[in-house]
């Protein structure tokens, strides 16, 4: 995409000393520097009113065997028209440091610790050193994706303690919760400060759950890793598996056949109403509304039982593969699924209008947990939780991919940023798929289902590929290796770059709100912890 | 108000609306089911996640949702282990997690039965052989009862609920 070009050529012009290297991946401009440079290349294109980016990903690669050196690479999405912009750095043979961004740009936060832990280099002048992946039990020295790291030997374990960050004072005090919550719910530990009744901070402490899935990658072939990518976060698994399925697509040179195409949007848009149908439940059972709750249970089970009937699958896992998808729906079947769609569509339209109705639910909504829109900015958030800060980003309008080019989905956006703001994002992006699923069911092509792999990818080769899943923006980065192999695989779920978000959102809020905000955002543990 | 009560009427009894299992189960022993015996009537479940995908909870919280309203046949979920009987475990045990479930285990009154709920729980699944995983969950603690499937579907763990706690001749309901 080459309309990029005047960004590109703004930050050239302004850093023509820095930039080492121009060229295009994938028709996505990248520019390589020297590392020192980078903060302030960084700077400008998150600053500069023209070019506004954002922090979309950040990643390391480690090349050895076959190049003994790192590489760094930054993803921005600019303001205007959410094109994307890279920047790239390497370090050499023994090199182990590179600066750190975020002292400019908040969202690189995480990201940086993420690679220190994982790679073991290290961001100077980072204003948290505390380790985010590794918990503090893991033996120095561990970095997993290292290239000598044994991806099958068990760590060891080693004493030590994380270090929460302290609010000293007369009546401040701390509210540890978890790992192990209340409910069924996916561990992680919170920790609020608090005097008296609001918080006052809140430290999450997550990774838990952390599996070690992109080193597992890297055990597996490009073509045979979809079964992983679908076990990435399980609610999501339409949405991993497509992201990680079109990376593939563009390494193997795939031209995924129209009707695949549409297939896959049903399939997404199928997943995005189960879990926005059961998010809409789950936000009115913690204000204590259990007739709504189970409206929605009763609804969401449906949509499950439906997802069964279609493809063997409740979560409808094992509908993608590599060149686009396993199985056909038949005329009767996509008929079947308006009827039941529209029964269900005025089903959950009468529930809307109850919840509405009962001020005493929609007052707990309002002003709860907001997140404003500058610092879903800082954070570089976008999706349901986005939308509803005012954020207007979508990737199925921004960066088509599937069929929405000739979909156009339109996009729910509010200002306020609080709990109910994320609920009638929710609500508007229900309505939006039935429609777009009856779009797909009129619209759709014939063709064949799966599409044969034009070449082999070189070793080093890779491709980035966006999906908006029912969360957000679901990012893959796909390496490819020797003999078909996967050198790296960058997995980036939304919930990597709302958990530090949710922090903010909860201040001045009381802790039994808490559960409330949370249930808001709806974050992934086991799309976050990998 | 009328509104409410007329969609309540309007939607009737969903209770039971769901499709039903193929295969029986085989995979409760006698021995577990011995040990389930005091709770037979009423089996209060803490479950506990060690790493799983989070498919395997969505499943759990299924049970509770009007289709399969577990709490019908005397199960109810708990929010702490030491009001549970049984622990569901889900997930692989990531080296993380480890030593949350011993403690678990541990905070979990006797007698007790653990159920380890899904692929991954039971053999690790996909995540097999990864350095932050420490092994299935039997590994760690004793397993009573195994429910495989990734993930199985909620009828299925019904099924096994109720092969647990089925009736023996010679017991005294
Ligand atoms: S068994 Fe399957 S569904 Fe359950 S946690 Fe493991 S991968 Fe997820």
């Amino acid at each position: 995409m080459s309309d990029a070009r005047p960004a590109v050529e703004q930050v050239q012009a302004a850093y023509t000393q820095a930039i080492a290297e121009v060229r295009t991946v994938h028709g996505i401009p990248l520019l390589r520097m020297r590392k020192q440079d980078l903060p302030t290349v960084a700077h400008f294109l998150h600053t500069n009113p023209n070019l506004r980016g954002s922090l979309s990903l950040l990643w390391a690669v480690d090349h050895r065997p076959r190049e003994a050196r790192y590489e760094l690479c930054y993803l921005f999405t600019l303001a205007k028209r959410k094109d994307w912009l890279l920047l790239a750095t390497d370090l050499h043979g023994e090199e182990r440091e590179f600066p750190s961004i975020t002292p400019h740009l908040h969202a690189a936060k995480w990201y940086e610790r993420e690679i220190r832990d994982l790679f073991g280099l290290i961001p100077v002048g980072h204003p948290d050193m505390r380790r985010l992946v590794r918990h503090e039990h893991w033996p120095k020295g561990s970095h997993p994706l290292k290239k000598e790291f044994p991806w099958d030997r068990v760590l060891g374990r080693v004493q030590g303690q994380y270090a929460f960050r302290k609010i000293h004072g007369e009546g401040v005090f701390e509210v540890p919760v978890g790992p192990i919550h209340a409910g069924i719910i996916e561990p992680g530990h919170f920790r609020f400060s608090v005097a008296g009744e609001p918080i006052m901070q809140l430290e999450v402490r997550h990774f838990w759950k952390h599996r070690g899935i992109e080193k597992l990658f890297e055990q597996q072939q490009l073509t045979e890793a979809v079964p992983l990518s679908e076990r990435v976060s399980g609610d999501t698994s339409v949405g991993h598996s497509m992201t990680y399925c079109q990376a593939v697509e563009t390494l193997l040179g795939v031209e995924v056949s129209p009707r695949a195409r549409y297939l896959r949007t049903l399939f997404l848009e199928l997943e995005r109403l189960h879990n926005h149908i059961g998010d809409v439940g789950a936000i009115c059972n913690d204000t204590a509304y259990a007739l709504a709750h189970a409206h929605c249970g009763r609804m969401k089970e449906q949509l499950m039982q439906l997802n069964d009937r279609l493809t063997g699958s409740r979560f409808l896992r094992g509908v993608n593969c590599v060149g686009g998808v396993v199985l056909d729906l038949s005329g009767i079947q996509l008929a079947q699924v308006e009827v039941e769609l529209n029964a269900l569509e005025q089903d959950f339209s009468a529930i809307e209008k109850i919840v509405f109705a009962n001020a005493s639910l929609t007052e707990r909504l309002e002003n709860t947990g907001i997140l404003t829109e500058g610092i879903a900015w800082d954070h570089a958030v976008m999706g349901v939780v986005g939308r509803a800060s005012g954020i207007d980003r979508d990737l199925r309008r921004d960066r088509p991919f599937a069929a929405y080019d000739v979909l156009q989905p339109n996009v729910a956006l509010y200002r306020y940023g609080d709990v109910r703001a994320r609920m009638r994002v929710r609500l508007d992006e229900i309505h939006e798929s039935i429609r777009l699923i009856r779009e797909v069911r009129r619209g759709l092509p014939l063709g064949r289902l799966v599409s044969q792999p034009m070449h082999q990818p070189q070793p080093g080769a890779w491709a980035l590929s966006a999906v908006e899943g029912w969360r957000g923006e679901i990012l893959y980065m796909v390496m490819a290796g020797e003999e078909g192999r996967i050198h790296r695989c960058k997995v980036r779920d939304p919930s990597f770059v709302h958990w530090p978000a949710i922090q903010w959102a909860a201040l001045g809020n009381i802790v039994p709100d808490f559960p409330l905000i949370n249930k808001s955002f709806n974050l992934s543990y086991a799309g976050n912890d990998l | 108000m009328f509104r409410i009560i007329n969609k309540s009427l309007k939607t009737g009894v969903v209770t039971g609306d769901h499709p039903d299992t193929e295969a029986p189960p085989e995979l409760v022993s006698r021995e577990a089911i011995e040990k389930a015996k005091p709770f037979r009537r009423s089996l209060t479940i803490r479950e506990v996640d060690t790493g799983s995908c989070n498919a395997c909870e969505m499943e759990m919280n299924a049970l509770a949702n009007p289709v399969y309203d577990v709490e019908r046949f005397g199960v109810h979920i708990a929010a702490s282990p030491r009001h549970a009987d049984a622990l569901v475990v889900t997930g692989p045990v990531t080296v993380n997690m480890e030593r949350a479930l011993k403690d678990v285990y541990k905070a979990t009154a006797d007698p007790k039965i653990v159920i380890a709920l899904g692929d991954c729980a039971v053999n690790c699944g996909m995540f097999k052989g990864s350095y932050a995983v420490t092994g299935p969950v039997d590994q760690h603690i004793p397993v009573d009862v195994r429910i495989p499937g990734c993930p199985p579907r909620p009828v299925e763990i019904l099924a096994v609920l109720a092969e647990l706690r089925k009736d023996c001749p010679n017991s005294d309901q």
